[in-house]
């Protein structure tokens, strides 16, 4: 294969990657409220997503993965509502452990590398435009 | 007929850029890979002193060991910044950099392609 169809393979590879990320962020932020359904059940827990590195046996680059989907173990926070479905004998609810500051700061990590992913794309296209376009007749 | 070394040596060159940018794309795609070590190729001038001691093929038969996408090696790049907690070495500017030094390289080699063709155009035309 050859290096600049790789390229847009590899690209490509990120910008998925990226994307899964992304999705795994509005996950949390749309569950940053959602607590259990029962006294004292435990609510939403945070996801976390993981890249690993592959070796692309065809081109020889190095594409990227979303390795595992994981949760994340910290300590959920605990509020006084009695009057919550979910309120444990004592009144405490439990609720996710989904801090918004940091989902919001992955979410522009996860643009930003997603950008950077596709200016590579632009510019591995205008590269293979260019050099068709040797073959045009002066 | 002698092949016109210009040719043969943008050629190379092209090759090599395209090399180049595969690795920048394999970069910025694991920019957020725990454990991912930036890779970049040996210099083109390196390249070049390596070919000069190859075997030439004579016969269509004969392993090529001439300078293929193959031959250039791409290595994992020395690191002299803070290393992050994720032990991941690729800086997204220096990338941006590098993809922007592969297009200006790319075009001047198309650019001096394209003068040389029309040159030979002038001459074979009359």
């Amino acid at each position: 294969m050859d290096a600049l169809t790789a390229t847009l393979r590899i690209a490509a590879s990120g910008l998925g990657a990226q994307s899964e990320r992304l999705r795994v962020v509005s996950e949390n932020l749309a569950n940053a409220q959602s607590t259990g359904n029962f006294p004292g059940a435990d609510p939403y827990q945070r996801k976390t997503v993981t890249f690993v590195s592959e070796l692309d046996r065809v081109s020889g680059g190095s594409l990227v993965d979303v390795g595992a989907i994981d949760r994340d173990p910290s300590a959920f926070r605990l509020e006084f509502e009695p009057g919550n479905i979910a309120a444990d004998e004592n009144g405490y609810v439990k609720l996710p452990n989904v801090n918004v500051l940091i989902e919001m700061a992955d979410m522009t990590e996860a643009n930003r590398s997603y950008e950077a992913n596709l200016q590579v794309i632009r510019q591995a296209r205008d590269l293979i435009s260019m050099t068709i376009d040797l073959m045009r007749t002066p | 007929m002698e092949p016109v070394n210009l040719f043969d040596l943008a050629t190379r060159q092209s090759q090599w850029l395209a090399v180049r940018q595969t690795a920048i794309a394999g970069n910025i795609a694991n920019v957020n890979t725990p454990g991912y070590l930036a890779r970049d190729v040996e210099p083109f001038e390196k390249v070049l002193d390596r070919t000069g001691m190859m075997l030439g093929s004579t016969q269509p038969g004969h392993m090529g060991f001439g300078a293929t996408e193959a031959s250039f090696r791409t290595q994992a790049q020395e690191y002299n910044g803070a290393l992050l907690p994720s032990k991941n070495t690729v800086v997204v500017e220096n990338e941006l950099m590098k993809a922007g030094e592969v297009r200006r390289a790319f075009e001047m080699n198309t650019a001096i392609v394209k003068a040389f063709h029309g040159m030979l155009l002038s001459v074979s035309k009359g």
